[in-house]
């Protein structure tokens, strides 16, 4: 027994929800061997936490939207995403000393439509998620007008394949910058003012405002760093893909929300721990080999992905009154 | 300026910033406009078509503006339309007729497990509506795909009933004359109106605004504010699968994917036609303006040869330009009130 109140019934408060995802992710690898041969070996681990990077980096806009409170989410990081990848592909054209320009092309992209969004529900007070997916209608429209005049052309340049997609030995390249973002992330989000502030404005929003902090300000930073995030994945995910397509993007909105939700990160606002949001996305992924390998297929992974957003609302973010 | 004259100008100024006459002033000059461009606008077969054209967003605005005067938000109405019609072509069969009344009585029964399903996640378990819907939108889209993986399916012949009545075998020759002149989609209309009429004299439409209004004194003052909030989704479902049974009449088949562009534009649509995105105020008669300013700026767009591929973006800057300008808009209605009653 762990007595109450002592400091390891301390941390195991803090980390349950970590917990309850490691043990949710065993649970699933376990149940998919009996099901799959070979499901649990350490090839497709590393594939299955391959694809998870994906989800986490996805979901780490939404952590951050998410964290500044106001009930924000950011529906349009897929086609954001879409977006960059389609048009960086006929600028890189498998080229490398073109990689800076598409980078540039992807930062100032990712940084319109992130303020944009932040602009119109910080400032204008629109509902975030009416907000952003409306945004991500216009960014399919985009997407739309330019495929119908022009056919999507280009290819990644090496560096990029080689981050998203290559190994180095057995393990995905991706998984080391995975480690890389995550450290970043916690760094900035943990021991700097200005994660200070993104947590404060979620977590009290009126308190931070009357101690002085332009909330308004923060929501909008949050937004366009969702949106600068998202464009550069969308680099990653061409580098991955090897080509771009219509809808390459447009699958990871819902996993991105569902991750951020399993790793304990608050609809609410002014909490969030980067590390649950990836056991999150493998999770999530896990989940969906298993649906594919039971042979569900669209509509298994839809239903299985809805099932499990809405249980763990239920659980994770329910604010049920007491009676 | 006499002071008498001043009062009169700050009370003209006051009901025309109300979003409900603003709206009307909208929606006759969208009418201008359209009859300008389309020569026999008025004329009664285009007339026709238009009504078929328009009822849908509607019948599905209707409902959305039920729940976001109860200060909810319902992102899987499109999702939702796209699983009735799903239900619907899977359980008939062309040859059997009875099966059209199994499917409708099915599919009502699935229609009110939507509604209690996102209103227990809103209303009871008190997660945020939008993320609620969200959430289950991929639910109704994952179990349309299981019904139906790919557009299709089989429906009866007096489905058409519910698009056109001319198109049904063995329909007296009187009743197909009326519906040249009332087309059936009207009628969906008129029996969702009067349904939200005599639901609106009862306890339950004031409760409704009540719980939209202020949902935390609503509890207080007792009213069991998630069952208020259980039965507003059960509405608006109530509502989506009215324009199911049009859809169905009309295309006699089920598409899992068609209905999500429409839930946007049913959010768009009540907040032009007045329904404050913060819940409690807004009139569900009037939503229909906002639904008909929205269908009327497309049909504008098409007159105006836009090329098919623009399609989704155009929609998308409606609804941005649409739910800004109506917040703009109801925040300087607030400030012209405001300085009319100083000046009182």
């Amino acid at each position: 027994m762990v007595r109450r109140g002592g400091p390891l019934s301390k941390s195991y408060d803090r980390n349950k929800k970590l917990i309850a995802a490691f043990l949710a992710i065993v649970f699933l690898f376990v149940v998919g061997h009996f099901i799959v041969p070979n499901f649990l070996s350490l090839n497709q681990i590393l594939i299955t936490v391959k694809l998870a990077s994906f989800i986490a980096l996805f979901s780490l806009c939404q952590m951050i939207v998410m964290a500044a409170g106001g009930a924000g989410l950011d529906l349009s990081v897929g086609y954001t995403a879409t977006m960059t990848a389609i048009f960086t592909a006929s600028i890189m054209n498998g080229r490398n000393e073109n990689l800076w320009l598409a980078i540039l092309v992807a930062l100032g992209f990712g940084l319109a439509v992130g303020f944009s969004n932040g602009f119109l529900s910080a400032y204008l007070k629109l509902p975030s998620l009416v907000v952003t997916l409306a945004m991500s209608q216009i960014l399919q429209g985009i997407i739309n007008v330019y495929t119908a005049g022009a056919l999507i052309t280009g290819k990644p340049s090496p560096v990029l394949q080689i981050v998203a997609a290559k190994s180095t030995g057995t393990f995905p390249n991706i998984i080391f910058l995975l480690i890389l973002v995550t450290a970043v992330v916690m760094v900035l989000l943990y021991r700097t003012k200005w994660g200070a502030t993104l947590f404060g404005v979620g977590e009290n929003e009126t308190a931070a405002y009357l101690s002085g902090v332009n909330t308004r300000r923060v929501r909008t930073i949050a937004f366009i760093m969702s949106g600068t995030l998202a464009s550069l994945i969308g680099l990653l995910l061409l580098g991955n893909m090897g080509v771009a397509f219509k809808d390459m993007g447009s699958d990871y909105v819902l996993p991105s929300i569902a991750a951020a939700v399993v790793g304990g990160v608050s609809l609410s606002g002014g909490d969030g721990n980067y590390i649950g949001v990836i056991l999150g996305a493998i999770l999530l992924q896990a989940l969906l080999n298993l649906l594919v390998a039971l042979g569900w297929g669209d509509a298994g992974k839809w239903v299985g992905f809805g099932i499990v957003l809405y249980a763990l609302l239920a659980a994770y973010v329910s604010n049920r009154r007491g009676r | 300026m006499k002071p008498t004259n001043t009062r009169r100008l700050a009370s003209l100024v006051s009901m025309v910033v109300r979003p409900e006459y603003s709206s009307l002033l909208i929606l006759v000059v969208m009418v201008a406009i359209a009859a300008a461009l389309q020569r026999n606008f008025f004329q009664g077969p285009s007339l026709l078509l238009t009504i078929d054209a328009f009822g849908p967003l509607i019948l599905l605005t209707m409902g959305q503006a039920v729940v976001m005067v109860t200060g909810l938000f319902d992102l899987s109405s499109g999702a939702a339309l796209s699983l009735y019609t799903c239900i619907l072509t899977y359980v008939m069969r062309t040859d059997q007729p009875a099966t059209g009344i199994a499917a409708i009585l099915i599919t009502f029964v699935a229609a009110v497990a939507v509604g209690i399903i996102n209103g227990f996640g809103a209303g009871y378990l008190r997660v945020s509506p939008v993320v609620v819907t969200f959430a289950t939108s991929f639910l109704w889209l994952g179990i349309g795909l299981f019904l139906r993986p790919t557009p299709g399916g089989q429906s009866v012949n007096w489905f058409n009933a519910f698009y056109d009545l001319r198109n049904v075998d063995g329909m007296p020759s009187f009743l197909k004359s009326v519906s040249s002149v009332v087309p059936p989609v009207l009628i969906l209309i008129l029996v969702g109106c009067l349904f939200w009429y005599f639901l609106s004299k009862a306890r339950t439409g004031r409760y409704l605004y009540a719980v939209g209004g202020n949902e935390e004194s609503a509890y207080r003052s007792g009213i069991d504010t998630a069952r208020v909030q259980i039965i507003a989704y059960v509405i608006n479902s109530v509502f989506i699968f009215l324009a199911a049974l049009f859809f169905v009449g009309q295309n006699q088949s089920g598409d899992a994917r068609f209905g999500d562009p429409f839930t946007l534009r049913t959010i768009a649509s009540a907040v032009v036609g007045g329904i404050a995105l913060t819940g409690g105020r807004g009139s569900i008669f009037f939503a229909i303006v906002g639904a008909l300013i929205i269908n009327l700026v497309n049909k504008i767009i098409f007159f105006a040869n836009i090329p098919y591929a623009y399609g989704t973006l155009v929609a998308g800057v409606i609804v941005i330009v649409a739910i800004g300008g109506a917040q703009l808009y109801s925040a300087y209605g607030k400030r012209a009130a405001s300085k009319g009653r100083v000046q009182r």
